[in-house]
């Protein structure tokens, strides 16, 4: 009998009610959140409901010891995890953004590019408060990065720079980029005229296959020889981009485009949601690092859109840009891009920004991409 | 030509291979040595003896099994490093710590010669020719002090390597770096020398800024060159077909007309492309589960012998 007893003494002690801690309901309950905003409220779906699953799956009360959990070697989660510490996950994202990107609009008007690099101030303004706050530099700049609102680019460059840190500042910068909406039109209204937010651009030339597959090649070329630590994602980016345009890559940018990103992002989204186990992930820190991420996300945004008004004074009547593609400088493909297309109909219902503002969000990912280098650069 | 182009693509991939397996152990460098050892670190059996260190100066692992060592100039392989053995392969920016005590039997980095009253060291490939690296043992060093890249891996080396970047070191350091930094982390650094991050925030943004103007300026250039061929093309063809509206024939207005019509009211049997107006190509997507041929029996063959 008493062995009875003592066995299911053990077996209650394995049970997750055992080990259960407010933190994990916690956890739980925020897991269920993001489950809940990716199929009612459909904000990025394809990346809540993965991290949403991931928080439920990494906060399962469990017992110490069983080769179950993402942070003990060998276990099944640990070794997908890998992807992620490593760095091995981003790049193949950005592979299939590389093949799912259309850069026509930028290459029909260049200057679009410099939007995408004025929206990465959001970076530097939250490194600087991370640094005021007391984060060592490197924590800093990986904090700084969820500005640049890319989430396979926050992981890559909190992986080399604060492994710690890094569950906080995926889920920080996944949950901000479902946000966009939600975040971006309120400052964007705050720093427009109604006058600007009429202006009609000019309608974008048509771009011939060699300028499409010139593009990637001059792209890595350039970038990467400015900022050779950015290699992975702009090598991916552009070569994804190369076997799309090429127009005799066919399979590889459909593969590249479609299976493969998408194991990827289940992976990466599961993993990321396993990473933030409540013992590990509640902390001031991450409190801390959401209101950065915040901070960021709002000053690239209001950057993105001051930087466009201060070009439009150099520019021709009809060459003027609408400010409400600044916004799109960021690089949350295509959300915030959609987000100046919806807010520039509010206005003027016969006003299509999307194509326009698809510029500055695709240079929104080179920019990131480069801005992350600069960080791995000074601070590895 | 299928063969010819095959050949060709072999001979690139042998010629990949081979420079592949160039480039490791052209990574080796002799790092350090120590001629007369009283005092100094002791190998597995407890005796002191004179040491080299070779370092790999890659960021992959190198194997330096078969490889070989020497102290003759007149004869490279004097000593060969066992194959096989799990310790001759040499992590990125780790070294490898080798005894010249004439004991080979005591196990593979225990070399068949000594230093003192050597000439020179020299590590040379598997080959048994190319020499890798070689330095000349200074006749002046007091026991148990060493003499090395001053900079693990940096300064001359090969076959002509003079002695720059060679110098007789403070302190000895066998298996470890002979340079080490102050223990500051650049991320620390960083931090005392720019604490607001101001500094960073304008360097970077400059980056950014610099990088995606040259961008914005190489495809404006690539855009007006693009547009000018363009228009090239395009006065070419109206020259050579200057077709007047009386020529063209009344089919081609009504073709004309039939595409805006359908394109007004039957949207979906276009494809839409910017300033082109075309009718959408009626397509079968090919399916096996589809086709004819594959739902029939194949009939029998008969082979003749």
């Amino acid at each position: 009998m008493d062995q009875i007893i003592n066995n299911l003494q053990q077996f209650w002690d394995y049970t997750g009610f055992a080990n259960t801690t407010y933190q994990h309901i916690l956890m739980i309950c925020i897991g269920l959140g993001f489950i809940a905003m990716g199929i009612i409220k459909e904000w990025e779906p394809l990346l809540l409901i993965p991290i949403g699953f991931g928080m439920i799956i990494g906060n399962i009360p469990l017992y110490p010891g069983l080769s179950v959990g993402i942070y003990e070697e060998g276990s099944v989660f640990n070794i997908l995890y890998h992807g992620v510490t490593q760095g091995w996950y981003p790049p193949l994202i950005f592979l299939g953004i590389g093949a799912m990107t259309d850069f026509s609009s930028l290459i029909s008007n260049p200057k679009l590019l410099l939007i995408g690099a004025a929206a990465q101030f959001g970076i530097f303004a939250a490194y600087s408060i991370a640094l005021l706050l007391g984060f060592e530099a490197n924590a800093a700049g990986a904090i700084g990065i969820i500005g640049g609102a890319d989430g396979p680019t926050a992981i890559f460059l909190s992986s080399r720079l604060a492994p710690d840190l890094m569950g906080a500042i995926a889920v920080s910068a996944y949950s901000y980029m479902a946000l966009v909406p939600l975040i971006q039109p309120p400052i964007m209204l705050l720093f427009t005229t109604k006058k600007e937010r009429l202006i009609r651009m000019k309608a974008p030339r048509v771009v011939s296959k060699m300028e499409k597959v010139i593009f990637p090649i001059v792209g890595l070329l350039l970038t990467a020889f400015i900022v050779p630590s950015a290699l992975p994602l702009l090598g991916m980016l552009f070569f994804g981009n190369l076997l799309k345009e090429s127009g005799v890559t066919r399979r590889l940018a459909e593969t590249a485009r479609g299976p493969m990103i998408d194991i990827v992002t289940i992976l990466i989204g599961l993993t990321v949601g396993c990473s933030t186990q409540a013992d590990k992930f509640l902390q001031l820190e991450s409190v801390l690092i959401f209101g950065l991420g915040a901070f960021s996300f709002i000053v690239a945004t209001a950057a993105g859109v001051l930087f466009v008004k201060i070009l439009n004074l150099f520019l021709k009547p009809e060459n003027k840009i609408n400010p409400l593609i600044g916004n799109a400088g960021v690089s949350a493909v295509p959300d915030s891009a959609r987000v100046s297309q919806l807010v520039g109909l509010t206005f003027d219902r016969t006003n299509h920004l999307l194509m326009h503002a698809m510029g500055p969000n695709v240079a929104g990912v080179i920019g990131s991409a480069v801005a992350a280098g600069i960080l791995l650069g000074f601070l590895s | 030509m299928k063969r010819y182009n095959k050949f060709i693509c072999t001979g690139l991939l042998l010629l990949f291979h081979f420079s592949l397996s160039g480039q490791n152990v052209i990574d080796l460098r002799l790092n350090e040595l120590l001629i007369i050892n009283t005092e100094d670190f002791q190998d597995d059996f407890g005796v002191q003896s004179s040491w080299f260190e070779i370092f790999n100066i890659s960021y992959g692992t190198v194997d330096i099994g078969g490889c070989y060592l020497s102290n003759d100039p007149n004869d490279l392989k004097k000593y060969t490093i066992p194959r096989g053995d799990v310790l001759t392969k040499i992590k990125p920016r780790q070294h490898v710590l080798f005894w010249a005590d004439n004991k080979p039997y005591r196990g593979s980095f225990h070399v068949n010669f000594t230093l003192e009253d050597s000439p020179v060291l020299i590590l040379t490939s598997s080959d048994g020719k190319t020499i890798l690296d070689m330095v000349t043992l200074p006749t002046d060093m007091e026991p148990n002090q060493s003499y090395g890249r001053v900079v693990d891996g940096e300064g001359s080396f090969g076959p002509n390597s003079d002695d720059s970047g060679w110098a007789v070191l403070s302190r000895t350091s066998p298996s470890t770096n002979n340079y080490t930094l102050d223990g500051k982390s650049r991320s620390e650094m960083m931090k005392e020398t720019d604490p607001y991050g101001l500094l960073m925030a304008i360097l970077a943004m400059s980056v950014v800024f610099i990088a995606l103007i040259i961008l914005t300026f190489v495809f404006k250039g690539t855009g007006s060159i693009a547009l000018k061929s363009f228009q090239k093309k395009a006065d070419a063809y109206n020259k050579t077909k200057k077709v007047s509206l009386a020529e063209t024939s009344a089919e081609t207005f009504a073709a004309i007309a039939m595409a805006i019509h359908l394109y007004a009211n039957e949207n979906e049997v276009h494809d839409i492309e910017t300033t082109i107006l075309t009718i959408e190509r009626g397509r079968k997507n090919y399916s096996p589960w589809s086709s004819k041929f594959y739902t029939l029996r194949k009939m029998p063959e008969r082979r003749n012998k």
